[in-house]
């Protein structure tokens, strides 16, 4: 299902830009077509650089196992929320030392700056769980999700400052403007798409596809811990459809009216999400001692 | 005796022999084999102490005759110190071959491991301060018989002069907690002023924090750890500053009760300043070595975050989040142990075949040493706290107890207990940042210099070891429940959630972390792509795309590169100097010369000025050291009759 949601991003973003656009089907049949290729790949390399593909595919695997879909969730994986940094970091770590068996400096000033993005992201992303897991009481997804329905969680500042950094998260897991740029191919400016460029056939397949799982993990989540959904089974479930795809014209919206920043300020921009966090949490803690 | 009992006195007998026979010509092998062999019977002894065997020796006492004796936290301990140190000592078979006073260093390499194994055995004050002084002085023997170099020379220098540094809080504690009989009683220090229990805890810290590596007092370790023999630095990073913890553990959660209201907080603030900036200027370090160096004193930051989270968590009353605390301090503890010692005999390996460890100057051996190099990426990967090594699983648990402890302590906690765990989420980044990098430079990619190319594999007694460190990663990363069975029983807190036992975990109000479920799913996962990968046909081999150049080596990616986004944006806090020098030949560039180094802050702004106030101060008292016979003469009459007049006074 992963590849829908870029898919139609990209749908959307045309729209949005007055173009005719592909369908958001479009994603499968570049995955097909991928499928099919036999692969190229550069002189001497190690085991590191043939795994990575499938290593960073299998721990995105994982974190879906782990990410609960609406109220629905996998009991034997678990879901807490902190193994899924750990398994994000794993397929962080197999892309961007694969990025270094061939050596070359596109890939690597992408996997740099990936790696640097993530020093300020991961504790952003830490912080908003724990607002969120504030309201729930536990760090477990599934009562989290569960907790985002009630309306006194709902009301609360912190939750909302969390949305907010959530918000960030979102673009800079997905890759998407004003953090990066998925449309491009001009070398010096990419990130998430500068350690891709060596994989060609099965092994970019792969790469592609975490990339759209990527998306669906974040904007499930998002959907998941911040929109209230009905909790009867069918109507959850298209309840979550809507406020997935609602997401998608959103991050489209947002990707059409900003342009890149300069990657020196993306930090920045990530510490001013640090600070929403700080200020819900002294709400919260506020709010705790009344 | 019980079973323990004789294994330790049989391991200490053994060792010992060990350490003679290494004495003699020819007899370095098998002196080394047979000290491995004493370590490990020494450790099988503590193992069956934590698995509830029932204690050995005697309890501590407050006297001065010598005592030993293992309880279940001191068994934890010894039993660490022989899984580190049996391996280190086997490698070091292969490692001491052809060095120059291979004899001399592998017998100071026993005395060293026996040291440690004495100061947490020991069960009085004295011959814990004996052990540990053998402790700090044996290594920085063995790095002057492995290297008379200035540096090294420095390097001893500086680590002695901490060492004293460390000594005097570490001697003054002890000595006051046995001249007070804490050491035995839990309540003798009830009746004291807080002023003087604030005293005690200020010298522990300050002592055992020193020894420790803890910012800011972790000047010494960047340099010692790496100027040592690699076995010997797999030992002291690995197991000696998890002795020194040891002995805070001691004294914070034994003896020093009740603790004053400011460790805490402040063991938790040094503790995030030495994990976050500990791996900073790790990423920023260019020498394998001395980058790992640094990694301990970020390692030694996040188990001290758990044991600040248990402190905090049982002086808001909270018994069962203390012991989950306290168990990731002790879990991370030996997973720390494991794959440092790991990664720090992988760096030997490296140094045997390559000569310096420069990290702009390896590259490709992953090609060269298979063996050694697989076992140094699953290190890496357990260090950088990736699923699904052990180094997740105690960051997963450290996470955990600080999250709770946010959730569910009091105002001060809460604000606390997120702060410490953001500060761990970037650590945890950081530190994937960095051996992203190190697996990069040194294992992947080409050759960088003849030497590396033409290195091989190191002989089996140099690999084995650090296969069985590798896997044993492996094993506690995907159940890290059964050894968190028996740590569970160490804490003053009680025993843990049933739930943290078993092959999954849970800590009350957290989702559960399965790890073998997982790594199972990792794992068929990656067989079934890389079955389909295979299926696709032959790979055909393509030159890499740099915008239609000649790849050249000279081009090649750089530790500073790679980290330059980073130390741009971090500019304002680490303060990178660089020099751009062009030389021009009338209108054409002649040469280019680029320097840039990341100085470390801590050693200019806080230690260099320090220093010189102290050497200002030795030089006034430099005037008293005349060396003339009658002069101290006059200088022992002075003290005798003050000491005289002392005693009198007292009597009186």
């Amino acid at each position: 299902m992963a590849p829908l949601l870029p898919g139609l991003i990209q749908t959307i973003k045309a729209r949005l830009q007055g173009r005719r656009g592909t369908s958001p089907l479009q994603p499968y049949r570049e995955l097909r077509r991928l499928w099919r290729k036999r692969s190229v790949a550069p002189q001497d390399t190690t085991f590191v650089y043939r795994v990575a593909p499938s290593v960073s595919a299998a721990a995105l695997v994982g974190a879906l196992l782990v990410v609960p879909v609406g109220a629905s969730a996998i009991g034997w994986f678990g879901s807490d929320m902190l193994v899924l940094v750990g398994l994000l970091a794993l397929a962080r770590f197999a892309t961007a030392a694969a990025a270094w068996d061939p050596g070359g400096g596109f890939s690597l000033m992408g996997a740099g700056r990936d790696l640097m993005f993530s020093v300020f992201a991961e504790p952003l992303l830490l912080l908003a769980l724990v607002l969120v897991a504030a309201g729930a009481r536990s760090t477990d997804l599934t009562q989290m999700v569960a907790a985002a329905n009630d309306a006194h969680v709902a009301s609360l500042p912190a939750h909302w400052c969390a949305a907010l950094a959530f918000g960030l998260i979102v673009l800079v897991e997905t890759g998407r403007q004003p953090i990066d740029n998925p449309d491009t191919h001009l070398e010096l400016t990419m990130v998430h798409e500068g350690p891709l460029l060596e994989y060609a056939g099965r092994d970019l397949a792969m790469l592609q596809w975490t990339a759209a799982a990527r998306h669906w993990l974040v904007l499930m989540l998002a959907a998941g811990l911040f929109v209230p959904l009905p909790q009867s089974a069918p109507w959850n479930m298209l309840g979550l459809a809507a406020a997935v795809a609602a997401l998608c014209a959103l991050v489209a919206v947002i990707e059409s009216s900003l342009a890149k920043m300069r990657i020196l300020r993306v930090p920045a921009l990530l510490g001013a999400g640090v600070a929403t966090c700080m200020i819900g949490l002294a709400s919260w803690i506020a709010q705790g001692a009344a | 005796m019980t079973t323990q009992a004789w294994l330790l006195v049989a391991g200490a007998a053994v060792a010992t022999a060990g350490i003679v026979v290494s004495v003699v010509p020819r007899g370095l092998r098998p002196g080394l084999s047979l000290q491995a062999l004493g370590v490990a019977l020494i450790g099988v002894a503590g193992g069956l102490v934590v698995l509830g065997g029932g204690g050995v020796g005697s309890e501590f006492r407050n006297g001065l005759g010598p005592t030993v004796g293992i309880d279940p936290l001191s068994g934890f301990f010894v039993a660490a110190i022989a899984i580190v140190s049996t391996p280190a000592l086997i490698y070091a078979r292969g490692y001491l071959s052809t060095s120059k006073n291979a004899r001399a260093i592998a017998a100071i390499s026993g005395v060293f491991v026996l040291a440690l194994v004495g100061v947490v055995i020991a069960r009085d004050a004295v011959t814990f301060l004996m052990m540990w002084e053998l402790m700090s002085v044996a290594p920085a023997v063995a790095i002057l018989l492995a290297s008379r170099s200035s540096e090294s020379s420095r390097a001893v220098l500086v680590y002695l002069g901490s060492t004293h540094l460390a000594g005097v809080g570490v001697w003054l504690s002890m000595l006051t907690l046995a001249h007070l009989g804490a050491l035995t009683d839990p309540h003798a220090l009830a009746a004291q002023p807080v002023l003087v229990r604030s005293l005690l805890a200020l010298a522990a810290l300050v002592g055992f924090g020193t020894k420790a590596g803890l910012m800011p007092l972790h000047s010494w370790l960047p340099r010692a750890h790496p100027a040592a023999p690699g076995h010997v630095s797999a030992v002291m990073s690995g197991m000696m500053i998890k002795v020194a913890l040891y002995g805070l553990v001691r004294m914070l959660f034994f003896w020093l009760a009740p603790l004053p209201e400011w460790v805490a907080p402040v063991l938790l603030g040094a503790a995030a300043l030495s994990c976050v900036a500990g791996v900073l200027y790790a990423l920023m370090q260019h020498e394998l070595k001395r980058l790992l160096a640094f990694h301990s004193v970020e390692n030694v930051g996040i188990i001290a975050l758990g044991l600040a989270a248990a402190l905090l968590a049982s002086a808001a009353g909270q018994r069962p989040l203390a012991a989950i605390a306290f168990a990731a301090a002790m879990l991370h503890t030996l997973n720390h142990a494991l794959f440092k010692s790991l990664l720090f005999l992988c760096a030997g390996s490296f140094q045997k075949q390559v000569g310096k460890l420069d990290l702009d100057r390896l590259g490709g051996l992953l090609r060269t040493m298979p063996l050694t190099g697989t076992a140094f990426l699953a290190g890496s990967m357990a260090i950088a706290g990736i699923p699904p090594f052990n180094g997740f699983a105690s960051e997963w648990l450290t996470l955990q107890a600080l999250v709770q402890l946010a959730l569910h302590g009091r105002a001060t906690d809460t604000a606390m207990g997120a702060l410490a765990a953001a500060s761990l989420a970037a650590t945890a980044a950081l530190a994937v940042f960095c051996f992203v990098k190190v697996v990069g430079l040194v294992l992947l990619g080409t050759h960088r210099q003849k030497a590396v190319a033409t290195s091989h594999e190191a002989p089996a007694s140099m690999t084995g070891p650090v296969i069985f460190l590798a896997a044993l990663c492996l094993g506690i990363g995907v159940a890290p429940g059964v050894v968190l069975g028996p740590i569970g029983h160490l804490s003053p807190y009680g025993p843990l959630p049933a739930s943290l036992v078993g092959v999954s975990l849970a800590v009350p109000g957290s989702g559960t972390f399965a790890p073998l479920a997982l790594a199972a799913v990792i794992v068929v996962c990656t067989a079934a792509l890389q079955l389909a990968r295979r299926q696709a046909g032959t790979t055909a081999p393509g030159p890499m795309w740099i915008c239609g150049q000649v790849p050249d080596s000279r081009l090649a990616w750089t530790s500073a590169g790679f980290t330059k986004s980073l130390r741009l944006v971090l500019a304002v806090v680490l303060r990178p100097r660089r020099t751009v020098s062009i030389e021009l030949d009338g209108v054409l560039v002649h040469s280019v010369v680029h320097e840039s180094e990341v100085p470390h802050l801590f050693d200019e702004v806080l230690f260099r000025p320090a220093l010189g106030r102290v050497l200002a101060a030795s030089r006034v008292l430099r005037r008293t050291q005349s060396g003339s016979l009658r002069a101290y003469l006059t200088y022992l009459l002075v003290t005798l009759a003050v000491v005289l007049a002392a005693v009198r006074l007292e009597l009186s």
